[in-house]
């Protein structure tokens, strides 16, 4: 591969954000107050399931200082992030489907009136039987959770996908091992509480800001629930306090905060509480798969069969993408040609699932590296040398029609395994150690927009400006992962400027063009593209201008350090921004779009569109762990992550999302859960009894990167933020199983599991002898 | 019935009205409007509000306003001199310590208290200091190497950049 | 989630608070660290008409030590001071490393072990390690000062002795004998800012011949309304050869003498296994101690 120089794009650069962020004066959406500011807070459901047959207002309207009180007969239009199948509604309407449910809501002038006025709203429900188990509600007889639902057993949606010929691969196949996996059910657990604040101005139009990682999916929804054009719609997007996909879709408290504005006459802002931040939801999704691997004599994978049932809690949400994700996800990376997929999506009584970074991924990657780990075992191979194998090359195309233009995932294994001494330790370590590989990808980007419009996914304006500088508008959103320092560094290798005189302007749809969104690890590659372009037709703009002046061929130009030069010629330079001056006088103001459609694959089956991406991240993990025998603590100690993720735009932020990916990853793997009573009620929500890990238990992570560079991508780069969570979960299960000898296929690994385990081990053993 | 009280917030006298059962929290981001202190869960398990009081980290949505009284509250817009950044604010910028933000200035403040305190931690005693911060971004790890290159700011060991 | 109403009263003098708690009864509640009260208040689990906030009295603050009476803190010593203490440190290490434990680092610098002992949780921190010190407490109240063990502090699930009007006012820690030690074990899920799904204050003396125990007491948490000592356990552990034997009597008897609940944080399966692990490390652990000591020596 060519060496590549550059002057920004690899090189660590100062976040523009991060100095106003150590002193906090980045703005999230519960810093904002506007004058004559409402407070909106949400009467919720005490019951999983009921049909509502009366709600009296009368007493919380009465309250001095109450300015609006907002039931679901007032806002009955359904809505859902996939537009075909909507299911929700902004306040539950004529149903209540999980325990937590918003029923009502309240604009007061300050939040204890507000709090007060809910305890005066009296809701009469009828209660229906509450399911909280897919097995629940799929059992014969069980009631709809949605009346409208078309299918049975309170199925949502249902996929099946064949590719190859299943059934005679596993009958040809050397070895098949088949095993039952449960994942559990895991909230993002981002730190900032959702927000949103909407305010009406005297034109009517509504400004909304709100911590979101989709204004458009947000703008599209509000036009929708509150029955306005669009145009007279701005969402803008403040701080974003973390997100993982729990900020992907819309809330119920942005479509409140505008419809309670609406009727109150006046602004208002609608916080959550932690508490309605675990109802609010949108967590990883319980699968229980249970997962075939057929190989050969060589260890080579003949076919897998995989059949899930997804827990999907009360809504639609992202479910059915989440659904067809799962299939996409499942044989990737690793070069399979018979594969079997059958899964539903099931509605149950609970807060609803939805998109959690790295979403459809996670549970068939733990399923399948668990595979293929005890597969290896039993063979007598090393885990390395089947997945190694196994892998597939630098480009490939999969069953299902994905295209990898660029792969590099061999080099993560071999990474990976070598800085962890991986082959060496495995099978040797004392009993109580061990240690664990895995591998895994992630798509940078999808294929199709949720509504199928043609329009592109990203677009970007550049404005040059003697005056304002160079700006680049975008729309989309920096989520804390650093998306506006990934543009702006992009801008500024184009301009051979430096990356602090770039302006970047996203997040907002009135102000920047459109972009789909923070999703799908989709920023780098596709709004990254968009802003390649733009400055691509800002700087064809500027040559002929510099060109003129130096006496040169135009396509003998470059911009490069704070210049236009001869790229033969040294000396042969003028000023970039003398060029620019130039050209605004000569021609007028400097501006230029440029914008990002991803290749339009799909297939002939049911779910084709989805899992079509125009490039893939790679990464391979290596995990160390130690096992107290006497009291079942599993300890991580060392973790090795080799990442392919293309070229690296800013090295450290890459390396910050991995270390987040891996940390998150582990909390799933050892301590979270949100547990549910019978009656759906959430058991632990909060974030004392919810655990996700704290600095304590933060082991050694070693962030490295193999040498990669997508040649069709902008500067090489591809997904960084949801690959590296893939493996973290298998590689740590595995590493458990190298040290005790026992294959969890349940999440998370408690104490009491361990020590149950060993109990049932030695047991087993004793049997034997 | 809200009552008349001084806080001293980063070296000023405000003269406010508070009601016996309002937070610190809110005191200072609603009243006094210092929004750089965040709730992230309002009842001690994120660290987010964290404050200094006396100079020790504290959680401001469990401390009442009027039990301020008397003394020294620093929040995250005072930790800097005007425009020179604390060593623990530069570390967290050069180290790539920050993500979303959010959790960001409890963070430093639990940071800065520490050095205080002690500006050669061990890298053990750098987590259980801010294991009451929670941080779902980061991962920690830039976090801790961050207060690490503090500690060296602040004892002179090492030079900003 | 915002400001209820009570009152607020910050007394000069403990003498000023004596007479304002008994005044007001069970309508006040005493604000120390705030970090379990306030909580309960925010969550509507009670709701005081008035606060007392005695975390400034200057009667209530210090640390002491005197070979005679042993280790004196005040009740209004933060946990992070006992945590840091030279001579917690010295003389009941234990002591100092449940404090470190105890939740975070902003909770320890708010928090004080009256208010960790007086909510009575069977899942605090520092009673269990009190317990095994053999503490004594000093109680107050406008009337008077009585002292009590703390073993008789305990009645049931967030139940004391203090009687109406009376208040914890301080902790006294005899001083522990050369051939003594005591140590602390827990096991949250997390590796901080938890609540422990178990915990155990263990005290040993040996004889002096160094290989008899003297006598032991094996304080337990979190399986139980209350924190409490395996009492039949420690009578019986009591003369025996310290060996591999004596540790497992001990650690057979906390498990007989534990009695969990399964709850969210951790089954009474579980619990009753771990506490066992818990007694035998935590012995173990005096035992070394003791050694060193008397290497030294």
């Amino acid at each position: 591969m060519a060496k590549r120089e550059f002057d920004v794009i690899g090189s660590t650069v100062t976040r523009k954000d991060a100095p106003k962020k150590v002193k906090g004066e980045h703005e999230f959406a519960d810093d904002l107050q506007f004058p004559m500011m409402l407070h909106g807070r949400i009467k919720r459901s005490d019951i999983a399931h009921s049909r509502i047959l009366s709600i009296d207002t009368s007493k919380a309207q009465a309250l001095p200082g109450v300015k609006a009180v907002l039931i679901g007969s007032e806002t009955p239009i359904k809505y859902g992030i996939v537009p075909q199948m909507p299911t929700e509604y902004a306040i539950a309407h004529e149903k209540v489907r999980f325990h937590g449910e918003p029923v009502a809501a309240v604009a007061a002038v300050d939040p204890e009136t507000a709090e007060r006025a809910l305890d005066l709203i009296e809701v009469v429900y009828e209660p229906l039987p509450v399911y909280t188990t897919p097995e629940e509600a799929m059992a014969e007889g069980a009631v709809k959770i949605h009346e409208d639902n078309k299918f049975p057993g309170n199925i949502a949606y249902e996929a099946d996908q064949d590719f190859g010929d299943v059934e005679k691969a596993f009958a040809d196949s050397h070895y098949v091992l088949e095993k039952t996996f449960k994942t559990s059910y895991v909230n993002h657990a981002f730190m900032e509480p959702h927000c949103a604040v909407s305010k009406f101005d005297t034109n009517g139009e509504l400004f909304i800001w709100s911590t979101t990682q989709v204004p458009h999916y947000l703008h599209r929804h509000l036009s929708k629930v509150l029955q306005m054009e669009m145009d007279r719609i701005h969402v803008k997007v403040t701080g974003v306090g973390g997100a993982f996909g729990g900020k992907g879709e819309v809330s119920n408290n942005e479509l409140i905060s505008a419809l309670l504005a609406r009727k109150a006459g006046r602004p208002v802002k609608v916080l959550y509480s932690r508490r309605e931040v675990f109802l609010q939801h949108r967590g990883r999704h319980p699968i229980q798969m249970r997962v075939k691997v057929g190989v050969d004599k060589e260890g080579m994978i003949t076919a897998i069969d995989y059949d899930g049932t997804m827990d999907g809690g009360s809504y639609g949400g992202w479910g059915l993408v989440i659904l067809f994700y799962t299939a996409a996800m499942l044989h990737l990376p690793y070069d399979v040609k018979n594969v079997r997929f059958r899964a539903r999506r099931i509605f149950t009584n609970k807060p609803t699932c939805g998109a959690m970074r790295g979403l459809g991924g996670v549970q068939p990657r733990f399923a399948l590296e668990s595979l293929l780990d005890q597969i290896a075992i039993d063979l007598g191979m090393n885990p390395y040398d089947l997945k190694k194998k196994n892998a597939i090359g630098l480009k490939h195309e999969t069953v299902s029609g994905q295209v990898v233009r660029h792969c590099e995932f061999r080099k993560c294994l071999d990474q990976a395994t070598e800085l962890s001494g991986y082959r060496e330790k495995h099978g040797k370590l004392p009993f109580g150690k061990g240690i664990g590989l895995a591998g895994g990808y992630y798509i940078s980007g999808t294929a199709y927009t949720l509504y199928m419009a043609y329009k592109p996914h990203s677009s970007a304006l550049i404005r040059v400006d003697t005056e304002g500088g160079v700006t680049v508008y975008c729309g989309a959103t920096d989520i804390g992962q650093g998306s506006d320092t990934v543009l702006g560094m992009m801008a500024a290798e184009k301009f051979g400027l430096p990356f602090e005189t770039i302006h970047v302007v996203s997040g907002d749809t009135s102000l920047a063009p459109f972009d789909l969104g923070s999703f799908a690890s989709r920023v780098t590659v596709a709004a990254g593209s968009a802003v390649c372009k733009a400055a691509d037709n800002i700087i064809d703009k500027l040559l002929p201008v510099a060109a003129v002046q130096l006496g040169v061929r135009a396509e003998q130009l470059e911009a490069k350090r704070g210049m236009i030069r001869s790229v033969f010629e040294p000396g042969k330079e003028i000023a970039f921004w003398d060029v620019v001056s130039k050209y605004i006088d000569a021609h007028g103001p400097l501006t230029a779009t440029g914008d990002y459609t991803p290749p339009r694959r799909t297939g002939k089956f049911k779910g084709a569109n989805i899992g079509h991406s125009p490039t893939y991240g790679f990464s391979a993990q290596v995990t160390e762990v130690d096992v107290d025998l006497e009291t079942g603590e599993v300890r991580v100690l060392r973790v090795t992550e080799a990442g392919d993720c293309g070229q690296p735009i800013n090295p450290v932020s890459v390396e910050g999302q991995v270390e987040g990916s891996i940390m998150m990853g582990l909390g799933q793997a050892l301590y979270e859960e949100v547990k549910v009573g019978r009656d759906g009620r959430l058991m632990n929500p909060s974030l004392h009894d919810y655990k996700i890990p704290t600095m304590a238990d933060l082991p050694e992570l070693n962030t490295t990167f193999v040498e990669s560079y997508d040649p069709d991508s902008p500067y090489g780069a591809k997904e960084a933020g949801e690959g590296p969570i893939q493996p973290v979960i298998p590689a740590i299960f595995n590493a458990v199983y190298d040290a005790i000898g026992v294959r969890f296929t349940e999440m998370p690994i408690t104490p009491e599991r361990v020590l149950r385990a060993l109990d049932e081990k030695k047991r087993q053993e004793g049997g034997t002898c | 019935m809200k009552t008349l009280l001084k806080l001293n917030i980063n070296g000023e006298d405000f003269d406010l009205a508070a009601s016996p059962g309002a937070y610190l929290v809110d005191v200072i981001r609603e009243t006094v409007g210092l929004t750089g202190t965040k709730k992230g869960c309002g009842i001690g398990d994120c660290g987010a509000c964290t404050v200094l009081i006396d100079g020790r980290p504290t959680l401001s949505c469990l401390t009442l306003a009027l039990a301020c009284v008397g003394k020294e509250i620093v929040t995250i817009e005072g930790l800097s001199k005007g425009n020179e950044l604390h060593p623990v604010q530069k570390a967290f910028i050069d180290k790539g310590a920050v993500q979303c933000g959010f959790c960001t200035p409890g963070m430093v403040l639990s940071a800065a208290a520490l050095l205080r305190e002690n500006d050669r931690p061990s890298r053990d005693e750098i987590k259980t200091a801010l294991a009451g911060n929670l941080c779902r971004c980061t991962g920690y790890t830039k976090i801790v190497e961050a207060v690490e290159h503090a500690g060296q700011l602040i004892s002179g060991e090492a030079h900003h950049g | 989630m915002h400001g209820q109403s009570f009152a607020y009263q910050r007394p000069g003098s403990l003498r000023e608070f004596e007479a304002l708690y008994a005044s007001h009864g069970d309508n006040a509640k005493i604000l120390a660290g705030g970090t379990d009260l306030l909580v309960l208040i925010k969550e509507r689990l009670l709701a005081p008409r008035l606060l007392l906030d005695i975390s400034d009295l200057p009667e209530l603050k210090g640390i002491a030590y005197d070979p005679a009476a042993g280790l004196t803190i005040g009740a209004g010593v933060k946990v992070a001071e006992i945590e840091r203490s030279a001579l917690v440190k010295e003389h009941a290490p234990a002591l100092a490393f449940a404090a470190s434990n105890l939740g975070s680092n902003q909770v320890r610098w708010m928090a004080t072990m009256a208010g960790n002992v007086c909510h009575a949780s069977p899942a605090a921190e520092t009673p269990p390690v009190l317990l095994a010190h053999g503490c004594e407490l000093l109680i107050g109240s406008q009337a008077g000062e009585r002292r009590l063990p703390i073993a008789e502090f305990f009645l049931a699930y967030r139940k004391t002795a203090l009687k109406p009007g009376e208040y914890l006012k301080g902790f006294r820690l005899p001083p522990l004998a050369a051939d003594a030690a005591v140590a602390y074990r827990l096991r949250g899920l997390r590796r901080a800012m938890e609540i422990d799904m178990i915990n155990l204050g263990v005290y040993l003396r040996l004889e002096a011949d160094g290989a008899t125990a003297a006598e032991v007491r094996l304080a337990m948490g979190s399986v139980g309304p209350i924190s409490y000592r395996a009492a039949a356990t420690e009578e019986k552990l009591k003369g025996m050869t310290v060996d591999e034997a004596f540790l497992a009597a001990a650690a057979a008897g906390v498990a007989a003498e534990a009695a969990p609940i399964d709850d969210v944080r951790a089954s009474a399966d579980y619990r009753n296994r771990v506490v066992g692990v818990l007694a035998r490390r935590g012995l173990t652990h005096c035992l070394e101690q003791i050694g060193s000591r008397r290497n030294k020596a």
